[in-house]
């Protein structure tokens, strides 16, 4: 029941937001952020909530519109509803109803790809959620350059998006020719058919296209860095730091049990990208003079790791992945946030233009610092206990040499995530930027959730790992 | 049995056209009632008498589902199979009236609302047609029902539209005309089931071929699909619409009667391949058509023969499963399709107006749930959830798979590829900020093509969530 809610309540609430009269401009933005923090109250207080399922196929395989908590997923979608909350409440745009009913669109068909213990619906949630920020880029992306360039941004993520999301529905389809039934997440794996063995491959070809394009890792990230650009704040929060984990999530909960074999056939090619994208995307980061590409690039690098730790097939450093997962959803969600407060104050995000901000606007100096510091990995945040379990899992994996080229990257994150903040907070006060008020209570009261996440995940991260050892099955599939 | 009951039909085979007399009797009466009634009510009467008889046909199919009857000595055959495409074919017509009461002028409509009624009938005898001759019976009583139709416009680009598909369209029923003649020769009957069990030989071949080259210019399968466009775009809204769905319904179920039926066993494969490889180029060339189209009419022609395209490759494999889903995906894409065009229907100024895909500039913020219905309307076009569009190419997709044919289904997902950028062209013209200045004013609206859009809408969702298809469709040739 509330797994249900949780997945058509904020559709359905969005949709009806295009209902409100004009008069109740500002009514939206607030009916989001009610249902985004409700949505988090009732996952915080039912963990144990039953799955949800309605028949939805018979023939030529069995398909249900199946929906739980999963021991990864129960995280996920209780950052989303934080994310949505914050997002929403530090929203200023034009036009609020319609933005804010888009964003509880995406927010429900996130929760759906989520949660849906079947492939078949997370395959429509996957291709469903692409949409709402793709209308997002349009109505509210950066606004052109010039007149050709107008919706480039969303073009580009459209294409790339759809194109992983059609390899998705082509790999579940055979996926439930060759099963029977795609109502497989969160069950004991399959005995592979013969017509498995065959198959298998083209099946993971799909997924893994499908996964790759999603997260991104290089070399199907291009699509990545203008969207983040060009995207308002809200909306590069909910992308970055839940959209883009669907592909890491679906490695674990279907590549690992279902297509173990593939897996680990895949694995050198996969942790070979994964270093490929942590390296490449720390570089960038470091050459960039645009706050917003520097992150969008830390997020390539960062996922990368987590692609690295997945494919060492290690508990460990899947243990690591899971806490990694969730914490630099919590770093990039309010980084991005408060990176949106400063480019509102000085209407600028480019690091030679901005500096000295420090003085003038301490507790935004202090918020930058903390989301900086989560990111980078400093010890006693979330992003560390990530970090240090990733790195032991691939060591003890036997990828020595995996953990030592990965060790790399996180020293760059230390210098181009302290670049973004000295240039920005530090250093002489640019003489043309006019006097600005400093973090609003309300702007607090948004990025207070993710704060306090990644600092008590930092301290102590046992839930996270406490829930997969108990009651998945992910494990086992391991070794 | 006496002699003489051999050469008449029992009048359970009358039963079995029924619906299809039905419409065409509908045509006569509307047009004896158009003599009698004055000029104002012309227009309504029409329409109404045209919508009554099929709704009643629509009725009395939906009764004849799940019996089986051969009638007619093999000629004709009602079941499941006929009675979907059949129904289809109902509903298409039905929203067609819906977009604008009528086509053409006022002295014109009970004309040519007779004409869209015969046509109709004409594709109703073609999806229960199981002989050669039936087959040619309901194709040219389709066929020259919408040259007529075509031509019901005062712009000079409806006469060439016209002109055109008259010409192309009767050669290509030279052609299928020229198969049918060599089949008859190789097989000594026209049935299709004597068809199935003739020696195959040479002539066979031949014949097969040509019978199958007149369908795919029917269908408008690449390479025989040139005429398409321009007939779409020259032809008013309404009989575009009408056409894009109910000659393809035809044609498909006899190409779908022929694929599954009609030919020997062992020449099967030879004969069928060319047609899923024409199918595959359709899907691609189709969709790389559609997106240099800027008028709206055009691009849902090519849209049109890329869906096509997907719909026969369920053939492929001549499996159950593949017949199910191609009914599915071709009610699917009519509601898709009618719905979207319904929209234009409602931009249009009036039913012989040009919309070009800038009509639809932000729509969004002028009538937003114009665009959402259409938004609505085209992710079901590329395929996209929460519509019947994403249901159906996923059933496609893996009757194609299941049945062995995965490069076709691959195909299928480059060709949905391109069709996003066609699709969401339309998107994001709607939902792009555009200055004030370029906004064309609008004019009131109608309710009519509401309805239509309204039904288009929840049929699109509601058969997304609950995927009926027709079960008992085989045999298709007895």
């Amino acid at each position: 029941m509330i797994v249900t809610a949780l997945v058509l309540a904020p559709i359905l609430i969005g949709l009806a937001l295009y209902a409100l009269p004009k008069a109740a401009a500002g009514a939206g933005r607030w009916i989001g952020v009610v249902v985004a923090a409700l949505a988090f109250i009732a996952i915080a207080a039912d963990a144990g909530a039953p799955d949800a399922s309605v028949p939805w196929l018979a023939r030529p395989f069995v398909a249900n519109f199946h929906f739980g908590f999963g021991p990864i997923s129960y995280w996920i979608v209780l950052l989303l509803a934080a994310i949505t909350f914050s997002a929403l409440l530090v929203a200023k745009l034009p036009r609020a109803n319609a933005f804010a009913a888009q964003m509880l669109i995406l927010q429900g068909a996130m929760s759906g790809v989520f949660l849906a213990k079947d492939l078949l619906p997370f395959a429509l949630f996957w291709d469903l959620m692409l949409i709402p920020v793709f209308l997002m880029l349009l109505g509210w992306g950066a606004p052109a350059r010039t007149a050709r360039s107008h919706g480039t941004a969303a073009w580009r993520y459209l294409i790339y998006n759809v194109a992983g999301g059609l390899a998705l529905l082509l790999a579940t389809a055979a996926f439930g020719i060759v099963h029977g039934t795609t109502d497989v997440i969160g069950t004991p794996a399959l005995p592979q058919s013969v017509a498995g063995e065959v198959w298998g491959s083209w099946i993971f070809a799909g997924f893994a296209l499908a996964f790759l394009i999603k997260t991104p890792v290089w070399p199907f990230h291009t699509w990545m860095p203008d969207t983040y650009a060009e995207s308002p704040p809200p909306v590069v929060a909910a992308v970055s730091a839940i959209q883009s984990k669907a592909g890491l999530y679906g490695f674990i909960v279907i590549g690992v049990p279902f297509l173990t074999d593939q897996m680990h056939a895949a694995a050198p090619v996969m942790i070979v990208l994964g270093l490929i994208a942590l390296v490449y995307g720390a570089l960038v980061a470091l050459t960039q003079n645009d706050a917003k590409r520097i992150v969008a690039y830390s997020s390539l690098s960062h996922l990368g790791l987590i692609l690295v730790a997945i494919f060492s097939f290690n508990p460990i450093a899947l243990a690591g992945a899971v806490v990694y997962i969730v914490a630099h959803g919590l770093s990039s969600a309010s980084t991005f946030l408060t990176l949106g407060f400063i480019e509102e104050r000085e209407e600028t995000r480019d690091l030679t233009r901005l500096g000295g901000l420090g003085t003038k606007n301490p507790r935004l100096a202090g918020a930058m610092l903390l989301s900086a510091l989560a990111a980078l990995g400093l010890p006693g945040l979330a992003g560390f206990a990530g970090e240090l379990l990733i790195l032991t899992g691939v060591f003890g994996a036997g990828l020595w040499w995996a953990a030592l080229i990965a060790l790399v990257p996180i020293v760059l994150a230390a210098a181009y995530m302290l670049r973004l903040f000295q240039s920005m907070m530090n250093g002489p006060a640019v003489a043309d930027l006019p006097e600005r008020r400093d973090l609003s209570w309300i702007e607090g009261i948004a990025l207070a959730p993710l704060i306090a996440g990644f600092v008590l995940i930092g301290i102590n991260p046992h839930p996270l790992v406490g829930l997969l050892a108990n009651g998945a099955n992910v494990v086992a599939h391991l070794r | 049995m006496s002699p003489t009951s051999v050469d008449f039909p029992a009048p359970v085979d009358f039963l079995t056209v029924l619906p299809a007399a039905i419409v065409a009797l509908g045509a006569l009466v509307g047009l004896f009632f158009d003599l009698l009634v004055p000029k104002a009510t012309r227009r309504t009467l029409a329409v109404l008498v045209a919508a009554i008889s099929l709704a009643g046909a629509g009725i009395v199919l939906a009764q004849q589902y799940g019996h089986d009857v051969v009638a007619f000595d093999g000629a004709f055959i009602q079941g499941g199979f006929s009675v979907a495409f059949s129904e289809i074919i109902v509903v298409a017509t039905l929203a067609t009236l819906g977009y604008g009461v009528g086509v053409g002028r006022d002295d014109q409509v009970a004309g040519s609302t007779a004409l869209l009624l015969w046509s109709a009938s004409g594709a109703m005898l073609m999806a229960g047609a199981a002989n050669l001759m039936t087959i040619f019976l309901g194709l040219e009583l389709l066929s020259l029902a919408l040259y007529c139709l075509c031509a019901m416009s005062p712009r000079a680009t409806a006469r060439e539209s016209a002109l055109k598909y008259l010409i192309l369209s009767s050669m290509a029923s030279g052609v299928l005309l020229y198969g049918m003649a060599l089949l008859f020769g190789a097989s000594g009957s026209v049935s299709l089931a004597a068809i199935a069990t003739a020696r195959p030989t040479f002539m066979l071949e031949l014949g097969a071929g040509l019978f199958l080259i007149g369908l795919a210019f029917k269908l408008g399968l690449v390479p025989f699909h040139v005429w398409m466009p321009d007939v779409f775009e020259g032809a008013p809204l309404a009989v575009t619409a009408f056409m894009s769905i109910v000659t393809k319904a035809g044609a498909l179920a006899v190409l779908c009667r022929f694929a599954y039926g009609a030919l020997p066993h062992d020449l099967s494969n030879a004969i069928l391949v060319p047609v899923w490889v024409v199918a595959a180029l359709s899907m691609l060339v189709g969709n790389l058509g559609a997106l240099a189209q800027t008028d709206m009419k055009r691009l849902l022609a090519y849209s049109g023969i890329a869906q096509v395209g997907y719909i026969v490759i369920a053939f492929a494999g001549q499996t159950s499963l593949g017949v199910r889903y191609a009914i599915f995906y071709l009610a699917a894409y009519t509601f898709m399709n009618l719905g979207a065009f319904a929209v234009v229907a409602l931009l249009a100024r009036d039913a012989d107006a040009v919309v070009g895909v800038n009509r639809f500039a932000g729509l969004a913020y002028r009538r937003p749930w114009l665009a959402a219905a259409m938004t609505f309307f085209v992710l079901g076009l590329a395929g996209l959830p929460p519509t019947v569009g994403f249901t159906g190419k996923l059933l496609i997709l893996a009757s194609s798979v299941s049945a062995g044919y995965a490069w076709l289904a691959g195909v299928l997902i480059l060709g949905t590829l391109i069709s996003i950028y066609v699709y969401f062209k339309i998107v994001r013209a709607m939902f792009a900020r555009v200055d004030d200045a370029h906004v064309i004013d609008e004019h009131p609206a109608v309710l009519l093509p509401w309805v239509t859009v309204a039904i288009c809408a929840v049929a699109v969702f509601v058969l997304g969530l609950v995927p009926l298809a027709p079960s008992n469709v085989l045999p298709l040739v007895r």
